[in-house]
């Protein structure tokens, strides 16, 4: 397959973006129960309300938490050199499911007016990010073999005291801990929606302007070295940009797994390994894909739903034993 | 004038055993040197750390007359160029983008110019890789890659570059461009250094010979110099002998 030229790149970008924006205004309207555009204009209308303060947030939420996760799963992916890492096998994610766990498990429902499981989220996803520092880098040199290595096997250590904590846990206790683990997308505030956002957008355009040392990195540390990159500051900014963005989605909308595998590979397969492209795209459509599965969700078994999270992985199971595969052969 | 290339009594230890004992030479732009040396003789060590990827543990490296450590290393990276002994087989970009990145030292923009298309053009013409551009690196054979990383280096049109076994995986044809390109470099005004295990091929096109044994310089030679003496050939080999072809080039044959 021949890469794509620069108007091509363009036009792939802009496509992106239409697909993007067009969930945002398509997905709103999809769910149990017909809305009709005209009562949602009306104030007082239970129909407005529905559309407005669940549909709209949880659809925003769904795009860029998708987003997030994506690009951090790029972002991880250039760093480590390692087609198959995401946040999950450095720790991060899973530092921030222990924190919630144990929050669920303390029995906490909010602090200074935040729900608890987001404080503990972010939280047990800063200690792992601290942790994994410290013990990845002795003498102040991070590698990024030394990085997968810590990653991992703090990985693990959180997720066996998570199902510690679950197995002693009682049983409306232990249901929410695996209601949680699952990862869903549920309306939210507009207020801590503006929070996430904010935080998601400066992280994602940090990330997105440093493309170019990303493609170096993603080569050779050596092979960025001599170009021009300064590679200890850059894998410290990655580690902890690819972190923020993975806390800040976990905490609201639990371990959603698979869309930051999925689609840096379908892109990179399909159109150019360059990140000037790849993390754009990854980010407009690791949104569009997990807002589509959350109202795929909705519909599917009304009035029941399925979790964003399971939607994802039933998608996701298939795509990553095609994907062992094809490394294979 | 101080000199372009100024390695000073380095020396480095790695697990407690020298790696480079006391290392020193020089420089200059127009010179096409070869580093030779047998196996783990240092060599990649040795421009590992002139190319600024690896602190000596005394000594020091100068480039113009300023310590390595005291240059930006974007700034650096405009001066001197480095060619691994081999990167990532899997790597999925095209092999242009690879030569394309040669140029991020020199552009602070997001997105490259025609004019870095324009030069990684040219430079993927003098290797003869401009026809596979469009290949990604991982589907490319050993020298086809081999040749794409020459081009990378050479865009990147630095004063110093340093070749970590640029002819390896080469056929001969492309062995006789590769070093003939080298040379056409130096006679540039551009400074050289290769590490090769080729003698025939350094005495045919450098102009200096570089040998290191037992993790010293052995021997400072050049290449007219190296002719006149068959000592420095015993470092490789006892089966060796300097001749002559009919053409009165010298030729290494072994017995």
């Amino acid at each position: 397959m021949t890469p794509i030229s620069g108007r091509a790149v363009r036009r792939l970008v802009s496509t992106c973006i239409l697909i993007f924006l067009s969930a945002a205004v398509l997905l709103p309207w999809v769910g149990p129960g017909v809305i009709s555009p005209r009562s949602v204009l009306h104030r007082d209308n239970s129909d407005a309300y529905i559309f407005w303060q669940l549909r709209v947030t949880r659809t925003l939420l769904a795009l860029f938490a998708g987003g997030a996760l994506s690009l951090g799963g790029t972002l991880f992916q250039a760093l480590l050199r390692d087609a198959l890492a995401t946040p999950y096998t450095l720790g991060v994610s899973t530092g921030a499911s222990l924190g919630a766990v144990i929050t669920i498990c303390l029995g906490v429902a909010t602090i200074g007016g935040i729900p608890a499981v987001w404080v503990g989220a972010l939280a047990g996803s800063l200690a792992v990010l601290v942790l994994v520092m410290t013990a990845a880098a002795p003498q102040r040199r991070i590698t990024a073999f030394g990085l997968l290595l810590t990653g991992v096997a703090i990985n693990s250590m959180c997720s066996s005291v998570i199902l510690l904590l679950h197995s002693m846990a009682g049983v409306s206790r232990s249901f929410s801990i695996s209601r949680w683990l699952i990862g869903s997308i549920d309306a939210t505030s507009y207020r801590s929606l503006c929070i996430f956002l904010i935080t998601v957008c400066i992280a994602s355009l940090l990330v997105i302007v440093q493309a170019k040392d990303w493609n170096l990195l993603s080569v050779d540390e050596h092979w960025a070295a001599t170009r021009g990159v300064r590679v200890q500051p850059l894998m410290l900014i990655g580690y902890i940009l690819g972190s923020v963005l993975t806390a800040a989605t976990i905490a609201l909308t639990g371990p959603i797994a698979f869309v930051e595998l999925i689609v840096p590979h379908m892109l990179r397969a399909r159109f150019s390994s360059d990140h000037r492209v790849l993390m754009p795209c990854s980010f407009l459509l690791g949104g569009t894909l997990v807002a589509v599965c959350d109202a795929i969700g909705r519909v599917i078994v009304a009035p029941n739903e399925i979790p964003a999270g399971v939607t994802l992985a039933l998608i996701g199971g298939p795509y990553m034993v095609w994907l062992v595969r094809e490394r294979v052969s | 004038m101080s000199n372009l290339l100024e390695v000073k009594n380095v020396s480095l230890r790695h697990a407690h055993k020298p790696v480079l004992d006391d290392v020193s030479f020089i420089a200059n732009a127009g010179e096409f040197i070869a580093l030779l040396g047998c196996n783990g003789a240092g060599k990649t060590t040795l421009m590992d750390i002139v190319a600024g990827l690896r602190k000596p543990d005394s000594g020091e490296v100068l480039l113009d007359g300023r310590e390595l450590d005291e240059w930006p290393r974007n700034a650096l990276s405009q001066r001197v160029a480095h060619m691994p002994q081999a990167v990532r087989p899997d790597l999925g970009y095209s092999a242009e983008q690879v030569v394309l990145m040669g140029r991020y030292p020199h552009r602070e923009s997001w997105f490259d110019s025609p004019e870095d298309h324009a030069l990684a053009h040219a430079a993927m013409e003098r290797t003869q890789s401009w026809e596979f551009r469009n290949r990604r690196v991982h589907t490319l054979s050993g020298g086809e890659r081999q040749r794409v990383l020459l081009a990378a280096c050479l865009v990147q049109h630095a004063d110093l570059f340093l070749f970590d076994e640029p002819s390896i995986y080469l056929d001969i044809d492309q062995q006789l461009r590769c070093f003939a390109l080298l040379r056409d470099e130096a006679a540039s005004g551009k400074a050289c250094i290769a590490v090769t295990h080729d003698i025939n091929l350094a005495l045919s096109y450098c102009s200096r010979l570089l040998v290191l044994s037992g993790q010293r310089l052995v021997f400072d030679l050049s290449v007219d110099e190296a002719r006149g003496s068959q000592e420095w050939l015993q470092v490789f080999s006892r089966q060796l002998e300097l001749g002559t072809t009919p053409h009165g080039r010298p030729w290494v044959w072994y017995q």
